[in-house]
């Protein structure tokens, strides 16, 4: 009997504990928070402005409002927008971060750790740059806005808008690129469309967390291909057909020759002809192809040499042939004088529903 | 003794008592029994065919192989009363001491076989257990024809006695669990078996447990199924259920009706009924840890949609949950008690008032009603009413436990009461296991 009054005392305990501690008071209710979607950041004169891009809830939510707030931090300013909003501001949804291209060549260092450090922040939200002032960009999203703001959302999203000529990059991949000897990004970059809501512009070099030159659409496919994130991209041959990439596949293999990273980089492509100029052959098919592929990547490749920013992440495949302190001088001593050797192999795998001669 | 004296003293207190006086192969005897449970025209009719046959053969009526009846030697005061309580007959000399003991013609007390109330079969032999208890061995009987099966009968109860019949297929049941069933059911209980409470008591069972110990069916080839497959089927007088025994997890998703389907469809049935108990267990749960705790995991548009709906709802989640909730369950409270010409009234004032204008008033989301209409109807996919109350229980668990500790409190909420369900057991055969005909056990 004793046992059973002292078990029963147990149980109320343990419930009154379990009610006690879990402060669940605190707790806010789904339609008490708003949810950011886009955050911009710019940066004028040492202070910091964020932009916040947030859908209004209501049963109909098309509403879309835009705050926005300076700061000389950007965790100042959310909690002054914080204190002025009638919600609390919650940044777990927040999809797209946005920075102005003076920020970015200014350097991202500081938000981007100060994202990653934040718990709210959710460390795979993509990044992008504007190329022009953010305001215009904004005000775009939020007139052309039918779907409480996602648009930017769908337009990085891989099973909605994106097209591999766009790149995905999210803030972790930026502060792993801002922390390794051998391995670069780059962000997107976008600006206010004349017909659509959003004009991609091809994506900027980030050389340890600064904006260090661009990239075009065409390389930036090109980039997708090498990440292995670009299937189905239209490529057009320059002077005698329009190919579709349906597969790809690609090897590399690296070696040190006296003290020199050289690499060779097969493709293989699958390709579907969509259009020909004139009548060219398949082998011509896959000669330009070819061709044109590694010309190419060369001038990418060049490019970012000369910039010393590693945005193919090449420095990657010598971390087992390099010592830990050659590996600190990769970008600077060994990743400019990088040779590769790169081939693009081709099956055209139909002329589309005509035939093609071969 | 005067026995008779004794017998008309007790009639002015029992009125359905009579004592009829006749001649019997010309012999004055009064007969006994109660009207309630006797067809007194048919007995005497009866009973003068059987003196005729007696006499015939030249045996006197009272004698031992008469063919009328017992002979009672010296009967006492509650043996007689026993007799006739248990709806038979009694003849007695005019002096009063010879005794015959002998089976009247009954009234029809029982209704006659029906398909189930409470379960319905698609496919499969439809008639029903029923009151009477020797019908429904029959009715197992017919179901079983086998020389395996073993029948037991007990009387239980002190005051109320209550004929309870065991059966098992000798052979096929597994031995301890036979010995421990027919131990319990050989000591004499201290109290009435009236209701399953009480029996539940009897053998020992947890009485604040939600897991129930007897696995009720109605339908008697799900009674037969069990025998063949080893488990003990109970069945007591006036009550139109077979308990069967051990009680498994399985059998909330597991009936025998199953197997008149092809296996595949067979299966998909029962995957289908594991969701469904996913499903009503864990939706309301799951959808306050989403919307009050942990938004986060919803994707954005889910989330922007909810939040539009829960739009001046002034309520937290929890509430808002818990009263829609209370509201279902008066609904299905009520559904039961409702005579069945104004059921459909319920189901017109439930869906059209309760679904349509609760939202209107902002007093709940219609998220949450799609969550609870899909909970509840999920809960019926269950087997076994039993099963399903029991289901309803765990889901306010889970509902608590998400409201503080959000999904992580879910989890929580779902191995607690996998490990509640690993601690039941009946007679030592565990409530999760595997039921295989003779597999050991614990």
């Amino acid at each position: 009997m004793k046992n059973n009054v002292s078990r029963w005392l147990f149980l109320a305990f343990m419930l009154t504990g379990a009610a006690a501690l879990s402060g669940c008071w605190d707790i806010k209710d789904i339609n008490h928070r708003s949810l950011p979607i886009v955050m911009g950041v710019k940066e004028t004169a040492g202070t910091y402005q964020v932009l916040l891009l947030i859908p209004d809830a209501s049963p109909s939510q098309t509403n879309v409002k835009i705050i926005s707030q300076t700061g000389s931090t950007i965790n100042e300013i959310l909690d002054q927008i914080d204190k002025n909003m009638e919600n609390k501001v919650d940044l777990l949804h927040l999809k797209v971060i946005l920075f102005e291209r003076s920020v970015a060549e200014k350097g991202l260092s500081q938000s981007i750790e100060s994202f990653m450090r934040s718990r709210d922040i959710s460390n795979k939200t993509l990044t992008a740059i504007s190329e022009g002032a953010l305001e215009p960009l904004f005000e775009k999203l939020k007139s052309s806005s039918s779907n409480g703001g996602m648009e930017i959302y769908d337009f990085f999203e891989k099973n909605a808008g994106w097209s591999p000529e766009v790149v995905q990059t999210r803030i972790w991949e930026v502060f792993r690129s801002m922390n390794s000897f051998t391995r670069d990004v780059v962000i997107p970059t976008i600006k206010p469309g004349h017909t659509t809501t959003i004009e991609s512009t091809g994506a900027a070099m980030i050389k340890n967390g600064k904006m260090v030159g661009v990239i075009d659409s065409e390389e930036t496919l090109l980039y997708n291909l090498f990440k292995g994130a670009g299937t189905q991209g239209k490529i057009e041959v320059m002077h005698r057909a329009t190919v579709k990439i349906v597969a790809d596949r690609l090897t590399r293999s690296s070696v040190m020759r006296e003290g020199s990273a050289m690499m060779i980089g097969r493709l293989h492509l699958k390709v579907t002809v969509l259009e020909t100029v004139g009548d060219p052959t398949v082998a011509e098919i896959k000669k330009e192809i070819d061709e044109q592929l590694s010309t190419r990547l060369q001038a990418m490749l060049r490019t970012a040499q000369s910039k010393e920013a590693d945005i193919l992440g090449l420095g990657q495949l010598y971390r087992d042939k390099l010592s830990r302190e050659n590996l600190r001088q990769w970008r600077s001593k060994y990743y400019p004088f990088m040779k590769i050797e790169f081939k693009v192999h081709v099956i055209v795998q139909d002329g589309g529903l005509l035939k093609i001669k071969s | 003794m005067l026995l008779p004296a004794f017998l008309k003293s007790r009639q002015a207190r029992d009125m359905d008592l009579f004592l009829h006086s006749l001649y019997l192969a010309e012999e004055p005897v009064v007969l006994a029994g109660y009207t309630s449970l006797i067809d007194l025209p048919q007995t005497i009719v009866m009973l003068r065919q059987l003196a005729l046959n007696a006499d015939d053969a030249g045996k006197p009526l009272f004698d031992r192989d008469s063919g009328v009846g017992t002979p009672l030697r010296e009967p006492g005061e509650q043996e007689v009363l026993d007799a006739l309580a248990a709806g038979d007959a009694l003849i007695c000399s005019e002096s009063g001491d010879r005794w015959l003991r002998l089976v009247p013609v009954g009234r029809t007390l029982s209704r006659a076989l029906e398909s189930p109330t409470t379960e319905n079969v698609l496919r499969g032999a439809i008639s029903a257990f029923n009151e009477d208890l020797d019908t429904n061995v029959g009715l197992v009987k017919k179901h079983m024809s086998s020389d395996m099966l073993r029948i037991r009968s007990y009387t239980l109860g002190l005051s109320q006695r209550r004929k309870t019949v065991l059966l098992y297929a000798e052979g096929k049941i597994r031995e301890p669990l036979l010995r421990s069933i027919v131990q319990k059911l050989e000591t004499l209980p201290d109290r009435d078996i009236s209701d399953l409470q009480a029996l539940s008591a009897f053998f020992g069972f947890s009485k604040w447990s939600p897991i129930t110990r007897f696995n009720t069916s109605e339908l008697p080839q799900e009674a037969a199924f069990a025998l063949e497959h080893g488990k003990a089927v109970l069945l007591l007088d006036r009550f139109p259920f077979a308990l069967v025994l051990p009680s498994l997890l399985s059998d909330m998703f597991v009936s025998q009706n199953d197997r008149n389907f092809p296996v595949i469809i067979m299966f998909s049935f029962r995957i289908l009924r594991i969701l469904g108990v996913l499903v009503n267990v864990l939706l309301p749960g799951l959808y306050v840890a989403l919307v009050s705790v942990n938004p986060e995991v919803l994707r954005i548009e889910i989330a922007l949609s909810i939040a539009g709906s829960r739009e001046g709802v002034p309520y937290p989640s929890l509430v808002e949950t818990l009263l829609l909730l209370l509201v279902l369950e008066l609904t299905l409270e009520s559904a039961i008690r409702l005579p069945k010409t104004i059921g459909p009234t319920i189901t017109m004032v439930g869906g059209i008032i309760l679904g349509q204008a609760v939202v209107q008033a902002k007093l709940v989301s219609n998220v949450l009603i799609i969550i609870l209409a899909a909970s509840t109807i999920a809960n019926f996919t269950v087997i076994g009413f039993q099963n399903a109350t029991a289901l309803r229980l765990y889901k306010y668990l889970l509902l608590v436990l998400s409201a503080m500790f959000g999904v992580l409190g879910l989890f929580i909420g779902i191995v607690v009461i996998c490990a509640y369900f690993s601690y039941g057991n009946t007679f030592g055969i565990p409530y999760l296991s595997r039921w295989k005909a003779g597999r050991r056990y614990g």
